[in-house]
C-alpha cells in the first residue's frame, strides 16, 4: 500500500475516495483544512499529496508554496475546472501536475501512478551519468542542475523537462512526447501543463550569453532545446 | 486644450465679462472724472496762477486804461486761446463785448457769494470757466471770469492707455478668470477620470479623496457616485462570490457521484456497465453545462474584464487548431488553417481561446464526416478577422441571427446527437463583445461561416510579453 495524504474541506468526498482508492492499492489519509493538512504533508511520511487549491481559511497555493519549502513530496492539485490562473500559479509553485475538479477517479489513480513512477524512478536511478552540454550540467543523481556556473532549482517535472531535452538537443520534440517525458502521463486534448512547465524552465534557466533562447517553441510541432549559435 | 471643453467656455466667458466690465466701468468714470476736474482747479497752483494772470489784467486797466485792458484781452486770446472778462462789482463788463451764457452765471454766482475772495470753476461745453473776485491795489473790486479749452487736463480716454497698461490688465484678468475656470472645472475633470476608471472596471475608484474639502455642488456630485460606485461594487464581488459558492456547491456533488460512480463500478463487476457509463456521460454533461453557465454568467453580470494584456492571436489560434484537429481525427473530420495572419489584440488569452474553441468544436460538430473546418485569420486596417467555415447543413436563414443566444437549438434531434448544451456560441457571443469585437454567422455554398471581428491593439501598445503559456 502506498500512503497519500488528501488534503480537502469535502469531508464525504474524503471518505468516498479513500475506500476507492483502498481497492488501488492507495492508503489514503484526509486533512480537512490547510494548517493540519500542512502540518501533515511536512512529516513526510506520504508518498504523495493530492492538494485542493479552494480550501477554507488557508488556500491550497499557501499551503503548496509553504510545503516547498520544507519538503519536495510530490504534489497533485486539483483545481476547479476553468479557473486558469489557479492551475498556472500552482505549477509555478512546485505543484507536479493537476487535476480540474469534479474528476473522473480512474484518472486521478493514473496521474497518481505517473507522479509516483518518475519520483521513484528518479530515486531509483535511472540513466545516472551526468550531462554536460554547453554551459549546462545536469546530474541524475543528486538531481541538480547548474547552468552558467549557478545552481538552479527545478521542480521535478522540470528536472525530467530539462533531462529529456539535453539527451536530445538541436532535435523537435512533440509536445505529447515532453508530456509522456516529464509528467509520465499521455497529454490529454486541451492540455496546456506542459507548456507551463516549459516556460517555467525556461524562465528558470535563462537565455544563453547573448540574449539567444534555449528552448524554442515551433508552431505545431513542439519544442526543441538549441546550442549555443544554433538556429532552428 | 480642447476649444469645447467646458474649461474653455468658462475661461472665455470669464475673460469677456471682465474685460466688457472693465471697459464700461473705466469709460463711465473718464465721463466723470471730465466733470470733475476743473472744480478741483478751484484750488491749488493752477487757481494761483489765474489769480496773478487776473492781477496782470487789472492792472493793464489801471495804467493804460482801456486800451490798456482791450491789448490784454486780445493778446490773452491770441496766444492761449484765454478770453478775459472784466466786470465791475456791479456786474459791468468794462470793455463792452458780448458775454457768452456761461460767463455771466460764473459771474453772477461771484457776485451773489457769501464769502467773497472764493474761487468758483464750472464746465460748460467742454470748456472751463473760472473766476473769482480780484481786488485792486486801490481797493476798487472787479470780477474777473476766464473761459478756456483745457484739453490737456482731461484723463486720457480709455482707448489711449498705453499698451503695457493694457497687458498688465489682460494678464490680471486672464490670470483670475484661469484660476476661476480651473476651480470650477479640477472637480469635473477629477469626477470624469474617476468614472472613467470605475468603467474600465477598478471598482475601487473613488472622488472624495481628490475633492479635499470642497463642500459645493460639485462635490455633492462627487460624492453621490461614491455612493453609486459602493452600491455597484458590493454588488459585483457579492455576484463573484455567489458565482464561486455556486460552483463549489454544484460542483462538490459531482465530485462525489463520479467516485461514487467508480466504487459502484467495481462492485457490480462489470455487469451494469450500460447504464453505468450512461451515468458518467449525463454527469460530464451536467459538469459542463455548469462551468458553461458560470461562465456566461461571469460575462454577463460584468464581473469579468478585459486586461490589458496582449494577446497573439495567430498562436491561440493555432494552438486551437492543433488541438481541435486532434480531437476530430477520430471522427474522420479535420481542422485545418489556411491563412494566419499576424494580428495582435488586447483582452485574456484565457477567454479569447474559450471563445474561439467554442466556434472551432461548433463547426467540428457540424462537418461532414471527411471534410475539414477551415480557420482563416487575416489582419485588416484596424482589425483581426477570424473565419471558421465548416462543411455541413449550414443553419436555416430565419436562425441565423438567435444562434447565439443561450440555449438556442436549431434543431432538436441535431442538437441531441451532437451533444452541444448550446451554451458554446452565446460564451463565444459575450467574450468578443467584451473585447469590443463582433461575432457573426452566414450561410456559405455549403456549410455555415463564422466570423469573429476583434480589434488590433494599437501598433503602440506596450507590447506585454504575451504569457509564456501560449507559446507553442
Amino acid at each position: 500500500m502506498v500512503s497519500v495524504l488528501l488534503i480537502d474541506d469535502d469531508a464525504e468526498l474524503s471518505k468516498l475516495l479513500e475506500e476507492y482508492l483502498q481497492s488501488e492499492q492507495f492508503q489514503l489519509e484526509a486533512a480537512h483544512d490547510g494548517p493540519s493538512g500542512l502540518a501533515k504533508a511536512i512529516s513526510n511520511q506520504y508518498a504523495a499529496v493530492i492538494l485542493d487549491v479552494m480550501l477554507p481559511g488557508m488556500s491550497g497555493l499557501d499551503v503548496l508554496k509553504q510545503l516547498r519549502q520544507k519538503s519536495a513530496v510530490p504534489v497533485l492539485m486539483l483545481t476547479a475546472r476553468g479557473s486558469e490562473l489557479d492551475r498556472i500559479l500552482g505549477l509555478e509553485l512546485g505543484a507536479d501536475d493537476y487535476l480540474p475538479k469534479p474528476f473522473n477517479p480512474r484518472e486521478l489513480v493514473a496521474r497518481l501512478r505517473a507522479v509516483l513512477r518518475r519520483t521513484s524512478a528518479a530515486a531509483s536511478g535511472g540513466p545516472a551519468h551526468p550531462i554536460h552540454l554547453a554551459d549546462v550540467e545536469l546530474h541524475p543523481e543528486s538531481r541538480s542542475v547548474n547552468c552558467a556556473g549557478r545552481a538552479v532549482s527545478l521542480t521535478g517535472a522540470e528536472f525530467d523537462l530539462l533531462n529529456t531535452f539535453l539527451r536530445s538537443p538541436g532535435k523537435i520534440i512533440s509536445r505529447e512526447d515532453l508530456t509522456q517525458a516529464a509528467l509520465g502521463r499521455p497529454m490529454s486534448p486541451m492540455d496546456r501543463s506542459i507548456d507551463v512547465h516549459v516556460s517555467n524552465l525556461r524562465r528558470k534557466m535563462g537565455p544563453y550569453e547573448g540574449d539567444q533562447e534555449r528552448i524554442k517553441a515551433i508552431r505545431g510541432s513542439g519544442y526543441v532545446y538549441l546550442l549555443p549559435g544554433e538556429q532552428p | 486644450m480642447r476649444f469645447r471643453s467646458l474649461f474653455f467656455k468658462l475661461f472665455i466667458s470669464f475673460l469677456l465679462a471682465t474685460v466688457a466690465n472693465l471697459a464700461v466701468f473705466s469709460l463711465i468714470r473718464w465721463l466723470a472724472e471730465a466733470e470733475l476736474l476743473p472744480v478741483s482747479s478751484t484750488r491749488g497752483a493752477f487757481s494761483e496762477a489765474l489769480s496773478l494772470y487776473s492781477e496782470a489784467a487789472i492792472q493793464a486797466y489801471k495804467t493804460q486804461g482801456l486800451a490798456g485792458l482791450q491789448q490784454f484781452v486780445g493778446r490773452s486770446q491770441r496766444e492761449s486761446g484765454a478770453e478775459i472778462y472784466l466786470f465791475t462789482d456791479n456786474l459791468k463788463l468794462i470793455d463792452a463785448r458780448p458775454v457768452p451764457d456761461s460767463v455771466s452765471v460764473v459771474a453772477r454766482e461771484i457776485a451773489g457769494q457769501q464769502q467773497p475772495g472764493q474761487r468758483i470753476a464750472r464746465v460748460f461745453g467742454g470748456r472751463v470757466t473760472w473766476g473769482k473776485i480780484t481786488i485792486a491795489p486801490d481797493g476798487e473790486r472787479f470780477i474777473f471770469v476766464v473761459r478756456f479749452f483745457l484739453p490737456s487736463m482731461r484723463p486720457p480716454p480709455p482707448w489711449q492707455l498705453s499698451t503695457s497698461r493694457i497687458a498688465g490688465l489682460v494678464l490680471t484678468t486672464g490670470l483670475v478668470c484661469y484660476l476661476l475656470a480651473l476651480y470650477l472645472t479640477s472637480p469635473v475633470k477629477k469626477l470624469q477620470s474617476t468614472v472613467k476608471a470605475f468603467a474600465e472596471g477598478n471598482l475601487d475608484a473613488r472622488v472624495s479623496p481628490g475633492l479635499g474639502s470642497r463642500r459645493d455642488e460639485l462635490a455633492d456630485l462627487g460624492r453621490e457616485f461614491d455612493h453609486m460606485a459602493e452600491r455597484i461594487s458590493s454588488l459585483i464581488s457579492s455576484q463573484k462570490r455567489l458565482l464561486a459558492d455556486i460552483s463549489h456547491e454544484l460542483r462538490s456533488p459531482l465530485a462525489r457521484l463520479s467516485v461514487a460512480l467508480e466504487l459502484a463500478r467495481k462492485s457490480s463487476n462489470g455487469k451494469a456497465a450500460g447504464p453505468l457509463d450512461r451515468i458518467e456521460q449525463e454527469s460530464e454533461r451536467v459538469n459542463q453545462l455548469v462551468g458553461q453557465l458560470l461562465a456566461l454568467t461571469r460575462l454577463e453580470s460584468g464581473a469579468e474584464r478585459v486586461p490589458p494584456e496582449v494577446v497573439s492571436l495567430e498562436d491561440l489560434a493555432q494552438q486551437i487548431i492543433d488541438d481541435a484537429d486532434f480531437e476530430a481525427k477520430p471522427l474522420h473530420r479535420e481542422v485545418r488553417a489556411v491563412q494566419l495572419d499576424h494580428c495582435r489584440v488586447k483582452g485574456s488569452p484565457e477567454l479569447l481561446r474559450s471563445a474561439i474553441e467554442n466556434v472551432v468544436r461548433n463547426a467540428v460538430r457540424y462537418t461532414a464526416e471527411g471534410t475539414a473546418v477551415e480557420v482563416s485569420l487575416i489582419s485588416r486596417l484596424d482589425a483581426a478577422v477570424l473565419k471558421v467555415r465548416d462543411h455541413g447543413p449550414g443553419i436555416p436563414e430565419s436562425d441565423l441571427q438567435h444562434i447565439f443566444e443561450p440555449f438556442y437549438r436549431v434543431s432538436e434531434a441535431r442538437e441531441r446527437a451532437s451533444g452541444g448544451a448550446g451554451l458554446g456560441l452565446s460564451i463565444a457571443d459575450r467574450t468578443v463583445k467584451l473585447h469590443g469585437g463582433a461575432i457573426r454567422a452566414e450561410n456559405a455554398a455549403d456549410g455555415l461561416v463564422v466570423t469573429i471581428e476583434l480589434p488590433l491593439a494599437p501598433a503602440a501598445a506596450p507590447v506585454h510579453p504575451a504569457p509564456e503559456k501560449l507559446q507553442v
